[in-house]
């Protein structure tokens, strides 16, 4: 099989087996932080094909300016490894070095120091997210980022062990193409999610694969829905990951979509909220684990009222040719009385009467474990949440500080010792 | 009770096993259809028993500015408000007191 991605390049693979990696020995050892060990990860894998490690100068700047690398890819935000000038200067590291970055304690990846330079983050910061306001989650990630950066490639030499549940919904971009392959799947719709599913959302995906099937005969189902998840970074208040997974997953289990037209799987990815940036993003990701199709519906990737409900629509439709990745267009799902069922926006003519899915309400009813109405959420979605929240939120379906602190880890690494021998 | 005292609440949802057992007790007219065959009891609160509810329950907020309703409190707690409700066929504060002094009293 041919394993291509982003712009018809071939998907990054940067990992190397551990039997390669005794050359690690006397090697300067960098810590790093979570956000750039789950980069590393996403790297060396192939998720942000055609990067192979962290940006340059160059290529921070065409990406902000014109949102392009340097062979004229398109490409949406920066994908950078900032650190203090302090630090490098305690680490004694330069051009040319190569490094190895260790992760919790244990060694993960190699990094060939090509630059280290200094950016304006404010400018970075404004040109990614179109605002300065550092109230803008986006903003102010860059805004905090130290005051230089190191780019250069990774290889990922200490593959991580990914805990259950995630362990069942870990591929990587291969394992995705080969996957559908296997499913007999020649489209893919990709949806977009950071949330436990209600009707609205399952419906969604509903409209989309009829969208995606086009003219495709529907005597043998050649079309799949790949739910992706994005793991990472987690705010008070936001879904618990196992929650996210797990409850996918049921509308499968619980038989409200066939076995084979459904897939949760999951991308490390800290959401920037960079919403029609991001839209172009999260289709690049998704081009490069084989999807040909993608869901954007309202406020895609958005935050507060930084961006018009429809902007990522637009941004996508602008750079159409350049995406090899077929975008579908949505607008919201509400609950019509009138209809008596779920429907879609475009669709329903009874704007007065409808009752929008709204994120506070449903956190509200979940909350109090109140198992809301079939029209609402599936009972097994229903059971799977609570569930998860007795297993792994500490009592929560939501990001709670107490989970911060004590939740168990997305993956581990073998430590150093066990990888020498 | 003052008009400003009755203005607070604390919302407990009703789905449509909660809503058999309002039935019952004459109460299923007082909780409001919300969204999607969801419904909400509102039960009055008033200043006094806020205060000893917050401080009672750290987690729990007060919504000033919208709702006017108390927020994030314990899922037992709201258990709770739910069957002092159904024993008492009420939705007024002496539903709040009679929880409030099963807490103090459990808490002894």
């Amino acid at each position: 099989m041919r394993y291509l991605g982003h712009n018809k390049k071939p998907i990054v693979d940067r990992v190397k087996p551990r039997s390669d990696s005794e050359k690690i020995d006397g090697m300067t050892v960098l810590p790093v932080k979570r956000e750039i060990a789950h980069e590393v990860i996403s790297i060396s894998y192939g998720f942000l094909t055609p990067l192979e490690g962290f940006m340059n100068h160059d290529e921070v700047a065409g990406v902000t300016s014109d949102m392009e690398l340097p062979d004229g890819t398109l490409w949406s935000i920066p994908i950078v490894f900032d650190m203090s000038a302090e630090e490098i200067e305690q680490r004694n590291l330069s051009e040319g070095d190569s490094v190895l970055m260790s992760y919790q304690g244990a060694p993960m990846a190699t990094f060939d120091i090509d630059e280290i330079y200094r950016y304006d983050n404010a400018e970075m910061a404004e040109k990614t997210y179109g605002t300065k306001d550092p109230k803008h989650p986006g903003v102010r990630r860059t805004l905090a980022y130290a005051d230089r950066f190191v780019s250069g490639k990774v290889t990922l030499i200490n593959e991580p062990i990914f805990n259950e549940p995630f362990a069942r919904y870990w591929r990587t971009p291969r394992q995705h193409l080969d996957a559908f392959a296997q499913k007999h799947w020649t489209s893919v719709v990709a949806h977009q999610t950071r949330n436990v599913p209600h009707t609205g959302h399952e419906a969604l995906m509903k409209q989309a694969w009829f969208a995606a099937n086009e003219d495709k005969p529907v005597d043998e189902i050649q079309t799949g829905i790949l739910v992706n998840a994005i793991i990472g970074e987690k705010r008070i208040g936001d879904y618990i990951d196992e929650s996210i997974l797990l409850s996918q997953d049921m509308l499968r289990e619980a038989g409200y979509f066939r076995d084979n037209i459904h897939m949760v799987t999951f991308t490390l990815w800290d959401m920037r909220y960079a919403g029609p940036r991001e839209a172009l993003l999260h289709a690049i990701l998704r081009t490069n684990l084989g999807c040909t199709h993608h869901m954007f519906g309202r406020d895609h990737a958005g935050v507060g009222n930084f961006y018009k409900p429809y902007d990522a629509q637009s941004l996508l439709k602008q750079y159409r040719e350049k995406l090899l990745i077929k975008p579908v267009f949505l607008k919201e799902n509400w609950y019509c009385p009138e209809c008596g069922e779920v429907t879609n926006a475009a669709l329903c003519n009874h704007d007065r009467a409808s009752q929008n899915f709204s994120g506070t309400l449903l956190r509200s009813i979940l909350d109090d474990g109140v198992q809301p109405t079939r029209k609402v959420m599936r009972p097994e979605v229903f059971r799977s949440v609570m569930e998860s929240s007795e297993k792994y939120g500490m009592g929560s379906s939501f990001v709670t500080e107490k989970y911060l602190k004590g939740r168990q880890p997305i993956f581990t690494l073998q430590k150093m010792e066990v990888l020498k021998a | 009770m003052s008009e400003k005292e009755g203005k607070i609440t604390i919302n407990v949802w009703i789905n449509e096993e909660r809503l058999e057992f309002l039935k019952k007790v004459g109460l299923a007219s007082m909780a409001k259809e919300k969204f999607a065959g969801m419904m909400l009891l509102e039960i009055a609160c008033t200043e006094k028993q806020k205060d000893s509810l917050l401080q009672e329950f750290p987690s729990a907020k007060y919504d000033s500015s919208t709702t006017h309703s108390i927020e994030l409190l314990p899922r037992t707690v709201k258990d709770r408000i739910f069957e002092a409700s159904l024993k008492l066929h009420s939705t007024g504060p002496e539903v709040i007191d009679s929880v409030l002094g099963s807490t103090i009293r459990s808490n002894l």
